[in-house]
């Protein structure tokens, strides 16, 4: 499974719209670690909630998670005024993995 | 009080209040009698507590912080200082309290506005709000920091522009609506901007030339190359590293940045094509010389004020020049700085000198009215007459 993240908006928007996306193989993650992240994504995929922001929120950063698994592609798009707790935790993984 | 009494306490105007009282209906009488009275009550009190103003204790826009000890949660997070109370021992939490009462008495004190809604909204920040989180932002009711993860951002708390930015996106919401895309978000970004530098060049009195123009400069750790997130004097010139990349604003419309109204893009390059009308300003106010935030921060204020959710950047730069004939005087060394700051991005002031920008635009389409320029304008004063519809009704009611 790969999973990529991609950040954007916020105050440092110039900055981040320059960055190339995070990528986490979980071929490349020791086991333990590469089943917190399956755990994370499902629960995260099972949420799902809309991507849509509070349209009235100003420099908020959003956030795009794309898993690929058996050929197959999910996208999971939330921002900072409206995630889940369960796609906040999958994004906290990830940032801190590829801190 | 009977309905005909409440109906009365409305939006009744005066003229047929007074017609009211010879009504041949005693209770109608009466009722507008008291209408009246509290009215012209209510003028005389709201004159007296103008007059107070400049001694009393400020009670408009009371602060409160909060801290989220590390959550996203907001509503999980802690009280930690109040605007009565006392110093907290986290400086995160007295930096963003101290943020909110410069913001709040610069547009106090330089612009007469009570507040992000001119009506003494209170002021409400959420401290360490995730873990590492290299942003802070406004939600629409209250601004959120982050602690930045201390390897490229710091704790945002420490940028007083960077809170004053925040804050004046709710000011833009309660004013002009500057949509949150392409150029009017563009504008919306800008006007954040401009007053994070003033707010910061008032709190140390600096002129426009002293100022250094630069937007969240303390945001970054020690160790990390970069001016700032943006330079309003240097668009595209804030920071340029291999960690960083480039600065991607624009300082001339020939460089106009295009990208999709999406979040991929920036909603359409909101952060990025700021830098040209951030520039137009800086332009405006070093050609003026003295306080940016009196000549230059008052044009643009007016402009907010009177523009609209959907205003691009030429209608915008029209507003600019024709708010400075109204302030200054057609021909004025002000509205020819306006002029001159525009020009320099590339930006033509398309306006005629002596006509409201309606007014050009009404002749432009045969004398159609700005629909939507019209809507807004009645929108904001059936919410005034609300106001004060309600305020009376308290009085009579002995609030």
């Amino acid at each position: 499974m790969k999973v990529t993240l991609a950040t954007h908006g916020g105050l440092a928007a110039g900055i981040n719209i320059r960055l190339p996306p995070r990528v986490v193989d979980t071929a490349t993650l020791p086991r333990p670690a590469a089943a917190e992240l399956s755990r994370l994504v499902a629960a995260a995929k099972a949420v799902n909630a809309s991507p849509a922001g509070d349209e009235r929120a100003r420099d908020a950063m959003s956030y795009t998670i794309t898993v690929e698994e058996r050929g197959q592609s999910t996208t999971l798009a939330q921002s900072d005024v409206t995630m889940s707790a369960q796609f906040a935790a999958l994004l906290d993984w990830l940032q801190q993995q590829a801190a | 009080m009977s309905s005909a009494g409440r109906a009365l306490s409305c939006i009744t105007p005066p003229h047929i209040l007074e017609k009211l009282l010879d009504s041949d209906d005693s209770d109608i009488r009466q009722a507008a009698l008291n209408t009246l009275l509290t009215t012209a009550r209510l003028r005389g009190e709201r004159s007296i507590r103008a007059s107070l103003a400049p001694s009393a204790a400020p009670a408009n826009g009371r602060r409160t912080i909060f801290d989220c000890q590390s959550s996203t949660s907001l509503p999980m997070a802690v009280l930690a200082r109040s605007e009565d109370g006392s110093a907290s021992t986290d400086d995160s939490i007295n930096r963003a309290f101290d943020g909110f009462g410069s913001t709040r008495q610069f547009y106090q004190e330089v612009y007469d506005r009570n507040s992000i809604d001119d009506r003494g909204m209170r002021l409400e920040g959420y401290v360490h709000r995730g873990v590492k989180y290299n942003n802070a932002f406004w939600d629409g009711q209250e601004m959120v920091f982050g602690d930045g993860d201390e390897i490229i951002f710091t704790d945002f708390t420490n940028s007083l522009d960077v809170i004053a930015h925040e804050l004046a996106h709710g000011v833009t919401e309660h004013t002009s609506g500057f949509e949150y895309h392409n150029q009017s978000g563009a504008l919306n970004e800008s006007m954040s901007d401009v007053v994070g530098s003033l707010v910061k060049q008032w709190s140390l009195r600096q002129t426009a030339e002293a100022a250094d123009w630069l937007i969240g400069s303390e945001v970054f750790t020690p160790g990390i190359d970069a001016d700032a997130l943006r330079s309003m004097k240097a668009p595209g010139k804030a920071y340029d590293s291999e960690l960083l990349g480039t600065d991607p604003q624009p300082d001339h419309m020939s460089k106009f940045v295009h990208l999709p109204d999406t979040e991929e893009g920036d909603n359409g390059g909101v952060h990025i094509n700021s830098g040209i009308p951030n520039k137009a300003f800086y332009l405006v106010a070093v050609g003026l010389g003295g306080y940016a935030w009196e000549a230059a921060g008052l044009i643009w204020y007016e402009a907010l004020k009177a523009s609209t959710v959907t205003t691009q950047f030429e209608e915008f730069a029209d507003t600019t020049y024709f708010k400075a004939e109204e302030l200054y005087g057609a021909g004025s060394t002000e509205q020819e700085a306006v002029l001159a700051g525009w020009r320099e991005v590339g930006i033509r002031i398309t306006g005629v000198p002596g006509r409201s920008s309606a007014g050009k635009r009404a002749a432009a389409t045969g004398g159609e009215p700005d629909m939507a320029a019209l809507t807004q304008q009645i929108e904001a004063l059936s919410t005034q007459v609300k106001e004060l519809a309600q305020d009376v009704r308290s009085l009579k009611a002995g609030n």
